[in-house]
């Protein structure tokens, strides 16, 4: 069964997320630094759709599911915003970014450094974010 | 968020406390950037008390690099939680900033400052 969250896009939200992130990791029995990983790449997900898609429209939502199908764990992001390609994202050069004294453009890199697939599918009218990392195929439920 | 400070002799210490998100780590970056525009360009960041960080988080400490470089000044981060600890390592950020061992002197340092 399919767990979900549905906000808005307001920052304030994030900390929701990540608790609901970590509570449903939990029955999944995901805990420590995997739970902490997978939590840390969802928000970035997350605070990704709410900054630059919904420019933290208050009044937008996005939605947030997690399961599971046999070795991977799947959340998904659900967001009618304009499609961000975080799957054909080339990581920022960490050097360019200190040098520009910039403080975004960190968040891209975490997320493909910790899930395993990364995929953007285009439905009908929204997005949805698909983000899934391997665990012990051997974890009972 | 709760930002405790100290006024060293050499430097000033930062005792943020929370979780620095998207959300909560506008008042650091705002606070630090008080600092160096004040010319305070050595400065400690302990953080002991900070559950959580995100990319927004460590932007806030890589954002300041350059300009304390510039300056001659220095950022050392210390007590950093396994958690805390991890999203810096995983992007190599540790390489770039200077991170304090457990249990070392803050004062050495920041002593030829």
């Amino acid at each position: 069964m399919k767990a979900y969250l549905k906000v808005r896009c307001n920052k304030e939200f994030l900390a929701t997320i990540r608790e609901f992130m970590k509570d449903r990791l939990k029955d999944l029995q995901v805990s420590g630094q995997l739970s902490n990983q997978i939590v840390l790449a969802v928000d970035e997900a997350c605070a990704n759709c709410m900054i630059h898609q919904h420019q933290c429209d208050n009044y937008s939502t996005i939605e947030v599911s997690i399961y599971r199908e046999e070795g991977t764990l799947y959340t998904e992001i659900k967001d009618t915003g304009k499609a961000f390609p975080i799957d054909e994202y080339e990581p920022n050069q960490i050097e360019e970014i200190v040098k520009a004294r910039r403080k975004g453009g960190l968040g891209i890199n975490l997320i493909h450094h910790i899930m395993d697939e990364i995929q953007v599918e285009e439905k009908r009218d929204y997005y949805v974010y698909r983000l899934g990392k391997r665990i012990d195929p051997n974890l009972r439920l | 968020m709760e930002i405790k400070e100290e006024i060293k002799q050499a430097y000033i210490s930062l005792f943020p406390c929370g979780e620095l998100d998207a959300n909560s780590s506008i008042d650091l970056d705002e606070r630090i950037a008080e600092l160096i525009e004040k010319g305070q360009y050595n400065i400690h960041v302990n953080l002991e008390d900070v559950t959580y960080i995100s990319s927004a988080g460590l932007g806030v400490f890589i954002s300041h690099l350059d300009i304390l470089n510039t300056h001659n000044g220095k950022m050392v981060l210390s007590n950093l939680t396994e958690s805390v600890e991890y999203a810096f390592n995983l992007l190599g950020l540790n390489q770039l900033i200077t991170i304090a061992k457990e249990g070392e002197e803050i004062d050495l340092y920041f002593e030829n400052e």
